[in-house]
C-alpha cells in the first residue's frame, strides 16, 4: 500500500470523476434526448422513436455513411497490405530501419497541414476531389500508425521461432507466411481498427480533400450541426455510439495488455 | 542474433509502403513549400519566383493569428496535462480492478466521431440546453449565461476532445513505472512532495512529453472547433489557411501562410520541448 | 551415417574474434557433449553448425560433402532451442507435425506417427493443448519430438535442460541418453554443467574462455588426464600444486615449495618435460585420503592441520592446510553413519594418495 497522502489520493479521484462525469454527461443527455417526442428545446414529454425512424430514411445519410465505409475500409486495408509487405521485405533481410524514420511525420504534423498540402498535389496534378482523393489522404494517416506500430510488434517477436521454422525445413518465405504473420495477427487486427476509426471519423482531412462530390458521414454531421440543433442528431448520435462501444469491446479483447500503441 | 537470410531481397515487394509515403506525404509537402514562393499567372503557368507571397504574411495581423493559434494549443496542452495526470495516476496505481473498465470508458468517446461531441456540448450549454434549464430551475440565474460562442466553450470542447491524446501516454508510462522506487524514496525520508517533483515527474519525462506534443501540434492546426464553439471571434490558422487555400487563385498564398505557420510551430515545439526538460530534469543532474 | 567435421571453423562478431579457429571431428551415431563456461562460444559454434550463423572462414562438413554454404531448411540437422521456440500459436501437435506438414505427408501417416512419438515421449494426453498450457519439462519434450520428427542425421541441443529443476533434469539426462540410444541419431549437447556433459557424453570437448577447444576424449579421459589446469578446473573440482619436475625417466617427481617430493604420474612423455622444469600437477579431491593416523602402503603422505570442515550430504569435504600455506580439498564419502574416526576443526591430519592420482598437465 501506498502513503501518498490522503489529499493526493482523494484529488486524483476527485479529477477522475469529474472527468468522467464531464466525458459522459453530453453524451447521456443526447443519447437520452434522443428519445424524446418534442423537438428541443421542450423538455422530455414522451418516449418516442421518431427521430430514429427519420434518420434511417434519409437517404444523404446513408449516402455519406457508406462514403465514409469505402474510404475508411480502402484507407484500412491498403495501409494494412503496404504495411505488412515492407514487413516481409524486412523479414527477408532488408534494412528498413533507416526508412522507418519516413513514417512519424503522419502523426506529427497538424492535420491542417497534411490536407493543405495534399489539396496542392491534387490541384497540381489535376486530380478530381472526391473519393478517390479522400482515399488517397487517408491512406497516408494509415500508413502512420501501420507501420510504427506492426514494425514495432515484429522487431519484438522472438527471433527463435523463424529460426525453429527455417531449422525445420521451411524456407525463410513459407516462414513469415506460417509463423510471424500468424504471430502479427493481434496486432494487425487492433491496428486496422485504429486505423479505420481514425479514418471514419475524421474531419479536417475529409473537409479539404472531399471537394463537393462526395461527403463523409464527418461532413454530413457538420451541415446538419449548422442547420440548428435536430433530434435527428441525437439518434445518429445513440447509434454510432454503440458502433463504436462495439469496437473498443473487439479491440480490448485483442489487447494482450493495455498499451498506448496495440 | 537473427538469421542471415541471404535470400534475394524482393525489393519491390517493400516499396508500396514507401512509394505512397514518398508520392502522397513527402511530394505534397515538397509543392506547398514550392509553391509558396512560385508566381503563376492567371492561367497557371509559371511566371517565376517570388518572396511576395511570403511577404503579404510578414504583418502582424498575421501574425497574431499564428499567435493565437499558439496560444490556444499551448492553454490546450496545458489544461490537458492538468487533468490527464492526476487521471492516469488513478488509473495506473489506484484502480487496478477497474482498470480495464475506465479505460475503456476512456477510449469509447475517443472512437466516436468528434463532431457529434461539439453537437452533444452544443445541445448541453445552449440558452435552453441542459445546464442553463437546470441552473434557472435552481434559481442560481435569472436568465440564461450565454456559454456559446465564448472562449470558455471553445476551451471545453478542445480539453474534451484532446485528452485522451494525454492520457494515453502518461498512463502509458506510468504503467511500467516501476513504483518500488517511490517507496524507497518515502523511505529514505522524502515528502510525498518531494517524491513526485524528484523521482515520478523525471522519470515519466517521455510519456509526459509525448501526450504534450500528441496534443500541442496537432491543436495549433485547429480551426472546427474554435469556430463551431467560439463563434467567428478569433481567426486561427486553420481558419485563414482553408479560406486561402479553398479560395480562387490564392492556393499559392494558402501554402505560403501553410509553410510560415509551420516554421512557427517547429519553433515553438522545440522551445516547449526544452522547457519540459528544463523543468522536469531534476536540478543536481544538470551543469 | 556421416561424422561431422569442423575445419579451421573461424567466426567473429562485431569484430571481436568468438572462434578463433575450431578443428573438430564428432564421431557419427555418438552422443556427443560441448562443454564450456558461459559465453564462450559454445553457442555460436552450435548455431554454425546448425546453419543459423555463417562462419568467417573454415567448413563444416558432413562425411565428404560441405554444407557450410547450405541455408538452414535444406540441411539435415536439427536444434533443440534453450528457450524451447515452440510456436505459440499451434498447439502442440502441430508444432511437432510442422516438418511433416510442409513436406506435404498425406494426412492420415501424419496421424499416425505424430500419436506414435508423442505416446514415446509421453505426451498423448496434451496432444491438442496449446505450448502455453504446458510445464517447463513437457515442452521441452514437445522441442525434442518436433525436432526428431524431421529424421535428422544430426540433432543439435542447446543447453536444452538449462531451465528445469535438478531433479526432472537428472530424470531427462537419462531420457535423452535413451533416446539417443535407440535413434542412433548424432546428438551434439552443449552445456556449461560439466555433472550433465559427464552423464550423457559418449564423447566430450571442453572449450575454454577464448573459443578455443582445450581437450577432446571420453569423459573418463578427460576427467582423469586433464591436460591443462583450465580443463583440470572446469570439470570437477581438483587440487592444482606448482612445482618443478625430477627424475623423469625413472621416478617421476614433483618438487613442491613446503611439501618436499611428491611422486607423480604422466601418461605420455612430452616435449616440454626436461629435468628441472616448472610442472603443475592436479590431484583430485576425492583421490586423497584423510585420517588422524598414519598409512602405511601409499605412494605420497603430508601432514597438515584441519582448517574448515563442509557437510555434504552425500560426502565431506575437508579443507586442510598443508606445508607453506597450502590448502588442499579434500573428499571423503560418507559411508558409515557413524564414522570409526571423526576429524574435527585444527586436528592433525595425514593426507595420502596413490602416485597415478596425481597428473602433470600439460602446458
Amino acid at each position: 500500500m501506498v502513503r501518498e497522502g490522503k489529499v493526493a489520493r482523494a484529488g486524483a479521484l476527485l479529477v477522475t470523476a469529474f472527468t468522467y462525469l464531464f466525458l459522459y454527461v453530453p453524451i447521456i443527455v443526447l443519447l437520452v434526448f434522443s428519445f424524446n417526442s418534442e423537438r428541443f428545446p421542450s423538455p422530455w414529454t414522451q418516449f418516442s422513436l421518431k427521430w430514429y425512424k427519420e434518420l434511417l430514411h434519409s437517404e444523404d445519410l446513408w449516402q455519406s455513411f457508406r462514403n465514409s465505409l469505402v474510404v475508411a475500409g480502402s484507407a484500412t486495408l491498403i495501409s494494412l497490405v503496404s504495411g505488412i509487405c515492407l514487413i516481409f521485405y524486412a523479414s527477408q533481410g532488408g534494412r528498413i530501419k533507416r526508412f522507418l524514420g519516413m513514417f512519424y511525420g503522419n502523426l506529427l504534423i497538424p492535420e491542417t497541414v497534411l490536407a493543405v498540402s495534399m489539396l496542392t498535389l491534387f490541384a497540381t496534378l489535376k486530380i478530381p476531389l472526391g473519393i478517390t482523393t479522400l482515399i488517397l489522404a487517408h491512406t497516408v494517416l494509415g500508413l502512420g500508425f501501420v507501420i510504427p506500430i506492426v514494425y514495432a510488434r515484429y522487431r519484438e517477436l522472438d527471433p527463435h521461432l523463424t529460426e525453429a521454422s527455417l531449422d525445420l525445413g521451411a524456407t525463410p518465405i513459407q516462414s513469415f507466411f506460417k509463423v510471424t504473420l500468424p504471430m502479427l495477427r493481434p496486432t494487425m487486427i487492433t491496428t486496422s481498427l485504429l486505423v479505420f476509426i481514425i479514418s471514419f471519423d475524421d474531419f479536417i482531412l475529409s473537409y479539404f480533400v472531399a471537394g463537393s462530390s462526395a461527403q463523409t458521414l464527418s461532413l454530413y454531421i457538420l451541415s446538419m450541426i449548422r442547420s440548428g440543433v435536430s433530434p435527428v442528431v441525437n439518434a445518429l448520435s445513440s447509434i454510432l455510439l454503440v458502433l463504436s462501444s462495439l469496437l473498443v469491446f473487439i479491440y480490448f479483447s485483442f489487447q494482450t495488455r493495455v498499451r498506448i500503441v496495440p | 542474433m537473427r538469421a542471415s537470410l541471404k535470400s534475394e531481397k524482393p525489393f519491390a515487394i517493400g516499396l508500396p509502403a514507401l512509394v505512397w509515403q514518398a508520392l502522397f506525404f513527402y511530394l505534397p509537402l515538397a509543392l506547398v513549400f514550392v509553391s509558396s514562393f512560385i508566381r503563376l499567372s492567371n492561367e497557371g503557368k509559371f511566371q517565376g519566383f517570388t518572396l511576395s507571397h511570403i511577404a503579404t504574411f510578414l504583418n502582424l495581423i498575421y501574425f497574431k493569428v499564428i499567435g493565437a493559434s499558439l496560444l490556444l494549443a499551448l492553454s490546450n496542452a496545458l489544461l490537458c496535462f492538468l487533468v490527464a495526470f492526476p487521471l492516469a495516476y488513478f488509473l495506473a496505481f489506484i484502480a487496478k480492478g477497474a482498470r480495464n473498465i475506465l479505460l475503456f470508458l476512456l477510449i469509447v468517446p475517443f472512437w466516436t466521431n468528434f463532431l457529434l461531441h461539439v453537437y452533444a456540448w452544443f445541445y448541453v450549454l445552449e440558452r435552453h440546453g441542459i445546464v442553463n434549464t437546470l441552473l434557472q430551475k435552481i434559481g442560481l440565474i435569472e436568465t440564461p449565461i450565454h456559454f456559446l460562442n465564448s472562449t470558455f466553450a471553445t476551451m471545453i470542447m478542445m480539453v474534451y476532445y484532446y485528452l485522451p491524446f494525454m492520457v494515453l501516454p502518461i498512463f502509458s508510462a506510468l504503467e511500467s513505472f516501476n513504483f518500488s522506487l517511490i517507496e524507497a524514496s518515502l523511505d529514505l525520508g522524502a515528502s510525498w512532495n518531494s517524491t513526485f517533483r524528484r523521482i515520478l515527474l523525471p522519470l515519466t519525462r517521455k510519456g509526459i512529453i509525448a501526450g504534450f506534443f500528441l496534443v500541442f501540434i496537432p491543436s495549433f492546426g485547429e480551426f472546427a472547433i474554435p469556430e463551431l464553439m467560439g463563434g467567428e471571434r478569433h481567426a486561427f490558422v486553420g481558419t485563414v489557411v482553408s479560406q486561402y487555400i479553398l479560395g480562387e487563385g490564392t492556393g499559392s498564398l494558402g501554402s505560403a501562410f501553410t509553410l510560415l505557420s509551420a516554421l512557427c510551430l517547429i519553433a515553438a515545439a522545440m522551445l516547449l520541448y526544452r522547457l519540459i526538460n528544463f523543468l522536469l530534469i531534476p536540478r543536481m543532474r544538470r551543469g | 551415417m556421416r561424422d561431422i567435421i569442423l575445419k579451421k571453423l573461424k567466426k567473429s562478431i562485431n569484430g571481436q574474434a568468438i572462434i578463433p579457429e575450431v578443428n573438430l571431428r564428432i564421431p557419427a551415431g555418438k552422443f556427443f557433449a560441448l562443454l564450456g563456461p558461459s559465453g564462450c562460444g559454445k553457442t555460436t559454434l552450435l548455431r554454425l553448425i546448425a546453419g543459423l550463423e555463417t562462419a568467417d572462414a573454415g567448413q563444416i562438413l558432413l562425411g565428404d560433402n560441405d554444407f557450410s554454404k547450405t541455408p538452414i531448411h535444406e540441411r539435415p540437422i536439427n536444434i533443440v532451442f534453450q528457450n524451447y521456440a515452440l510456436f505459440p500459436h499451434l498447439n502442440v501437435f502441430e508444432n511437432v507435425a510442422y516438418s511433416l506438414k510442409l513436406k506435404k505427408i498425406p494426412k492420415k501417416i501424419i496421424e499416425q506417427k505424430i500419436f506414435k512419438i508423442l505416446e514415446a515421449f509421453h505426451l498423448e494426453t496434451h496432444v491438442y493443448k496449446m505450448v502455453s498450457q504446458l510445464s517447463g519439462g513437457q515442452q521441452q519434450r514437445v522441442a525434442l519430438a518436433r525436432a526428431i520428427m524431421n529424421a535428422p542425421e544430426v540433432l543439435l541441443l542447446d543447453e536444452p535442460l538449462a531451465a528445469l529443476d535438478f531433479k526432472l533434469r537428472e530424470k531427462m539426462l537419462l531420457e535423452l541418453i535413451e533416446l539417443q540410444d535407440e535413434l542412433k541419431t548424432t546428438f551434439i549437447y552443449v552445456t556449461h554443467d560439466q555433472f550433465e556433459a559427464l552423464t550423457v557424453a559418449d564423447q566430450m570437448a571442453i572449450m575454454n574462455h577464448n573459443g578455443e577447444i582445450e581437450q577432446i576424449g571420453t569423459p573418463k579421459q578427460i576427467y582423469e588426464f586433464p591436460h591443462s589446469s583450465f580443463v583440470a578446473r572446469f570439470v570437477g573440482t581438483t587440487n592444482i600444486l606448482n612445482g618443478t619436475l625430477h627424475d623423469l625417466d625413472s621416478d617421476p617427481k614433483i618438487d613442491v615449495p613446503g611439501l618436499g617430493m611428491l611422486k607423480c604420474y604422466f601418461s605420455k612423455k612430452a616435449d616440454w618435460m626436461v629435468e628441472g622444469c616448472t610442472a603443475i600437477m592436479s590431484l583430485r579431491p576425492e583421490k586423497i585420503f584423510i585420517s588422524k593416523k598414519e598409512a602405511k602402503n601409499f605412494t605420497n603422505q603430508i601432514k597438515g592441520v584441519v582448517h574448515s570442515i563442509v557437510y555434504h550430504g552425500r560426502s565431506t569435504q575437508y579443507n586442510v592446510i598443508v606445508g607453506d600455506n597450502i590448502k588442499l580439498q579434500i573428499f571423503e564419502q560418507n559411508e558409515e553413519h557413524f564414522p570409526q574416526e571423526v576429524i574435527d576443526y585444527d586436528d592433525e591430519v595425514f593426507l595420502y594418495w596413490q602416485r597415478e592420482n596425481g597428473v602433470l598437465l600439460e602446458k
